[in-house]
């Protein structure tokens, strides 16, 4: 659905978008995250042609972009970073007139539905430059959903909205993801994203730093994994066979508790179990002791990022 | 036709919007104040037989009044797409179907509609000016009239243009006052030299008046205002080829400027 290949923008010699292959397959949806000034918006308007790149190109829909290509526009919806309206129109003439433009059918109907699902029936007839900044960004997105596009292009859509309705919002994104629209969402908090999508992009200072699915990236983003098992019985006889492991950095043992700290290079969950059960064991539970991405998030911009660019090689 | 359908949903939120801009009214109203102060001086300092002999009576009324409209509608042009920029609603019209074609033609129509309706209060004007004077009605400012709606258009389309090159409202109605104001000097400044007899000058202000002439002949094609004049100075004249000529250059001018607005549009995006 949209694919940017060596994407490069310089504002005066300073590389706010440095090489970007991003590559978003069509019913992701695509996390797109890294901290403000990062190069997300930047990036987005390049996708949309709004700004021209200073090298790299972009494909939209399967189809290099140029300027002007309506009909490519005619299939994507867009909320922006920041709201812009005509302040004298309420919503329902601005949708309309959104309608009119995209030559929405049933347009009534669907504005109907979509003030609906956004929350906002009640203030329809509402000047716009009463809206508060959150109802603005609801109406950006009931605007960019009018026409049914393919693919949603969303600048940090829950940023000023509270808990309720970033929930109402994340809800719609879900649905129309459902019914089979592209996603591609951009963001600084994690919190938003790792709930919501299946493939992320971690950008800082215009490079990209990761992009794969959201458990690689979390793997990939600490060189060590953390297991918790329980097995059917003490596991204190474990101990001397367990250190001889390639692929287990430490652990340690307690009853038939075992914490065991894998290696991340690929999965090694299979080899460990395969490794317990030829011991006489019995796995009762397993799992990873989780990391918030949050955490993550902050070693990443920090001291991580050598450590991601080593795992590019792999991946 | 798509691209047709998008120019004129534009054209239609835009147009409504303008009509209820009070700022267009008082542009309207102010022109036809000034035209009845002058042409109530020109009636005190001429005796009735004069207007009797003159066929267009009006028509400098006219000039006077297609000046302040049109000084209202290059402002209004002028900051239209600026305005858009500037408050980002140009960007959100673009993640769609819209065009800087599309859009700029849009403007376009709205502004000239906007003008066109100027023009049916101005006949009402002078047509009420004419029941109480009882100066004709003429055919000269019929045909004055209909050349008017083409010199709106040359205004228009200059505004237009400088509105592409700007991202923000102060900076269009800046441009244009500077370039419209050096405009109005250079002619001022070199009718100021042709008033001079030719020996009286030095050699090198003949030569600054070769040089204004050339210039000066460079802005009579450049300005919109040297079209207004030019334009109602053919309807005086009384040569239908002049008159038709003049309606040619006008609609070429609109052409070119929309043309140029369009590509500079197209260079310089939807950001302020
Ligand atoms: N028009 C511009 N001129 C100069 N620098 C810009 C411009 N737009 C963005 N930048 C810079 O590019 C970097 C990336 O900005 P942006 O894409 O808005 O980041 P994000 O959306 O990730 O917060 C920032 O350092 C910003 O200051
Ligand atoms: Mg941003």
């Amino acid at each position: 659905m949209i694919q940017t290949v060596n994407l490069t923008k310089e504002f005066n010699g300073f590389k706010a978008v440095d090489n970007l292959n991003l590559r978003v397959e069509k019913g992701d949806i695509y996390g797109f995250l890294g901290p403000n000034g990062a190069g997300k918006t930047t990036t987005i308007m390049m996708i949309l042609g709004l700004i021209p790149p200073t090298s790299g190109k972009v494909f939209l829909l399967g189809e290099e972009l140029r300027p002007n290509n309506v009909e490519v526009k005619r299939r994507i919806g867009v909320v922006s970073e920041n709201q812009y309206f005509y302040k004298e129109m309420t919503a329902e003439e601005y949708l309309t007139f959104f309608g009119e433009l995209y030559e929405v059918p049933n347009v009534r109907k669907r504005i109907d539905e979509l003030l609906e699902a956004v929350g906002l029936r009640n203030d329809r007839n509402k000047k716009l430059g009463a809206y508060s900044k959150g109802m603005q960004q609801k109406l950006a997105f009931a605007r960019a959903l009018l026409h049914d596009p393919e693919l949603l292009i969303l600048d940090e859509p829950v940023a000023n909205l509270d808990p309720t309705s970033i929930k109402q919002i994340r809800d719609l994104i879900e649905e129309e993801n459902r019914r089979g629209r592209t996603v591609f969402v951009s963001s600084h908090l994690l919190s938003e994203v790792e709930r919501l999508c299946k493939k992320v992009a971690i950008i800082n200072r215009g490079k990209l730093l990761a992009e794969d699915t959201m458990d690689n990236i979390k793997r990939r983003l600490t060189d060590t994994i953390h297991m918790e098992i329980e097995l059917s019985a003490d596991a204190e006889s474990l101990s001397s066979s367990l250190s001889e492991l390639s692929f287990v950095k430490g652990f340690t043992v307690e009853g038939n508790r075992l914490e065991v700290h894998l290696k991340t290079e690929r999965d090694y969950r299979l080899d460990l179990s395969r490794f317990l059960y030829e011991k006489g064991f019995l796995i009762l539970t397993m799992k990873t002791k989780e990391m918030s991405l949050e955490e993550a998030f902050i070693t990443i911009t920090q001291q991580n990022i050598s450590l991601l660019a080593r795992g590019e090689g792999n991946a | 036709m798509r691209t047709f359908r998008v120019m004129k949903t534009l054209f239609k939120r835009d147009f409504l919007y303008s009509l209820y801009s009070l700022g267009y009214y008082v542009a309207i109203f102010a022109s036809f104040f000034v035209s009845s102060f002058i042409l109530k001086n020109f009636l005190d300092s001429i005796g009735e037989e004069d207007i009797l002999v003159s066929a267009y009576p009006l028509n400098y009324p006219l000039y006077i009044t297609l000046v302040i409209i049109s000084l209202y509608l290059v402002i209004l042009s002028g900051v239209s797409i600026s305005r858009e920029r500037e408050q980002g609603t140009l960007e959100v019209l673009f993640y769609g179907p819209v065009t800087p074609g599309s859009f700029l033609w849009g403007k376009y129509l709205k502004d000239l509609c906007l003008g066109m309706v100027a023009l049916g209060f101005t006949t009402l004007y002078f047509y009420l000016v004419s029941v109480l004077t009882n100066i004709g009605f003429t055919m000269g400012l019929v045909k004055a009239l209909i050349m008017s709606i083409f010199l709106i258009s040359c205004v228009v389309s200059f505004g237009l243009f400088i509105s592409s090159l700007t991202g923000r409202i102060r900076s269009s109605v800046l441009a244009l006052v500077a370039i419209l104001g050096a405009f109005l000097a250079i002619q001022f400044a070199y009718n100021a030299l042709l008033g001079f007899e030719k020996e009286s000058l030095s050699v090198p202000m003949l030569y600054v008046r070769q040089a204004m002439s050339y210039v000066f002949r460079g802005i009579s094609w450049i300005s919109p205002f040297a079209y207004l004049s030019r334009g109602l100075d053919s309807v005086v004249l009384e040569n239908p080829l002049l008159y038709l000529a003049n309606i040619g250059y006008a609609l070429l001018y609109s052409f070119i400027f929309m043309f140029l607005s369009v590509y500079v549009m197209s260079k310089k995006g939807v950001k302020a």
